[in-house]
């Protein structure tokens, strides 16, 4: 699957919720956003959520790894970078 | 916009009841600055005290409480996880009890009836309660606080304090009820609505939105955990210190004195931003904070010259409204994208096409301008500059209007002209 990097780590609040909706408005089934967030990114999840998009949410070492794809089936856990 | 705690989107409120309320806050700040330019102009009369009075309550409810009212229904849902079921219609009904209740109000300081006290008590003071009681019940049940949310309850805790006071002096005026401790009482109420509705409210906010707008270290553990509960404890021991008849300064400096801490500490957050830009709404935070240091400073001197006392209320109103536009012009952006882009808009205008920073910039050259003639015409007293202040505080609120107004216009335009996609 084609990997959509978004670090968000420095961006500002709610710059990662704007460029990462962008993104999963776009978004092909081939494909899945990759996210790194100091906060774990609960409206985005939950829009996530209600679109109906396979989603994960993972912490590690206080930094948030979220993986988002439209394709409902995809395995996301294999696709964690940590 | 920020939850930590979970929250279905279809829980937060529409648009529309942020936006009423921050709309109606803004008309309130022009029909001040109006009325203000046309009482200098001797247009109007009023004595000393009625003026007084209209001024700092249209201010404190008509622009202060409008703003954060609408700010809280926002927030409830995002910050806390709140939900408060039928927001659209509960909102409606505060909103016009609260605008019906201050202009009764105004009319009972101008003309000193009976009837438009009771009116005001009855009508302003069910408004706010209702508001405010509808926060709070829903705000006790939350499970795991966050220190914002748990700032909140001590925040609207005060302010129901603040309004029960407050309905109290207004039966007192109308000559209801026998005014035993009136100053103590006028003292408690106007204690609990600025340092515990208003300042607690600033500070429970600021521990999530700073760190998150602004990408700042986090504040100290102690302080975020802490810092509001003290705060709410001195308010009710400064409380209790004044009904016993004693003197509550002790109290008073050691509110001052965690003010300035408070203040001093935010600066230096927002010195600490990780990516430094140009913001307008960074400039408004610093502004407001130095403001409260000022305040914080001269409550800590208790000076009893009347130049200086003057100072500490204009710089506390300076700190109040900076945050205030601060936080406006950051959410109601960030609302018409984000509402209109979860509905599937593409065409959904940026944030920045919704209110330019540079509009927000402009507001602060009005603002920063008005509060520094505002100081320097209080050792001058030159008419004309009076004049000039009346005509910066009208632009200032006029443009805020016209801002959300444009604003308002952007959201309907593209919900008129554009087909929302499913996705």
């Amino acid at each position: 699957m084609k990997k959509i990097l978004l670090d968000a780590r420095e961006l500002e609040h709610p710059i990662p919720l704007q460029l990462a909706l962008n993104h999963l408005q776009k978004m092909d089934l081939d494909e899945f956003l990759y996210m790194i967030h100091r906060k774990n990114p609960i409206p985005l999840i939950e829009i996530a959520k209600e679109k109906n998009y396979a989603y994960l949410s993972h912490n590690h070492k206080d930094i948030w790894h979220i993986l988002i794809c439209k394709n409902i089936n995809s395995n996301l856990e294999e696709l964690l970078d940590v | 916009m920020f939850s930590q705690g979970g929250l279905s989107l279809e829980q937060a409120p529409p648009i529309s009841v942020v936006l009423r309320f921050f709309v109606t806050a803004s008309i309130f700040g022009v029909l001040l600055g109006i009325f203000i330019l046309f009482s200098n102009l001797n247009l109007l009369s009023s004595t000393q005290y009625s003026f007084e009075l209209i001024v700092v309550h249209t201010l404190s409810l008509g622009v202060m409480a409008s703003f954060m009212l609408g700010a809280m229904f926002q927030m409830l849902p995002v910050i806390a996880g709140v939900v408060i079921k039928m927001a659209t219609k509960k909102a409606m009904v505060a909103h016009i009890l609260l605008v019906i209740g201050i202009f009764l109000q105004i009319g009972a300081f101008k003309t000193g009836s009976s009837l438009l006290y009771l009116a005001t008590a009855i009508i302003l003071g069910s408004g706010l309660l209702h508001a405010s009681t509808l926060m709070l019940k829903e705000l006790i049940k939350v499970k795991n606080h966050s220190s914002s949310s748990k700032g909140m309850v001590f925040a609207l805790s005060s302010f129901i304090l603040a309004i029960i006071f407050g309905i109290f002096m207004l039966l007192v005026l109308g000559g209801y009820i026998d005014g035993s401790f009136f100053s103590q009482i006028k003292e408690v109420h106007y204690s609990f609505a600025l340092f515990g509705w208003i300042t607690l409210l600033i500070i429970s906010i600021s521990f999530q939105v700073v760190e998150m707008f602004y990408v700042t270290p986090k504040y100290p553990n102690i302080m975020s955990r802490y810092l509001v509960i003290s705060l709410f404890l001195l308010l009710i021991l400064k409380m209790i210190i004044l009904f016993s008849g004693l003197d509550a300064i002790i109290v008073n400096i050691i509110l001052a004195l965690l003010f300035i801490l408070y203040a001093t500490i935010t600066i230096m957050r927002l010195y600490k931003r990780r990516r430094p830009t140009s913001d307008a709404t960074v400039w408004f935070w610093r502004l407001g904070m130095s403001f409260l240091i000022i305040t914080s400073s001269i409550m800590l001197v208790n000076s009893s010259n009347e130049t200086i006392k003057d100072i500490s209320y204009i710089t506390f109103i300076g700190f109040a409204l900076s945050i205030v536009f601060a936080m406006v012009y950051k959410i109601v952006p960030f609302l018409v994208w984000f509402h209109l882009s979860n509905q599937g808009y593409m065409e959904a205008p940026m944030m920045h096409d919704v209110i330019h920073p540079k509009k927000a910039k402009i507001h602060f050259y009005i603002h920063i301008s008005l509060f520094s003639l505002w100081i320097i015409n209080i050792f001058f007293d030159i008419f004309l500059l009076k004049i000039l202040l009346d005509i910066l505080l009208i632009s200032s609120f006029g443009l805020l209007l016209y801002n959300l107004l444009y604003a308002i216009n952007k959201y309907r335009y593209t919900q008129r002209n554009f087909e929302p996609i499913k996705w």
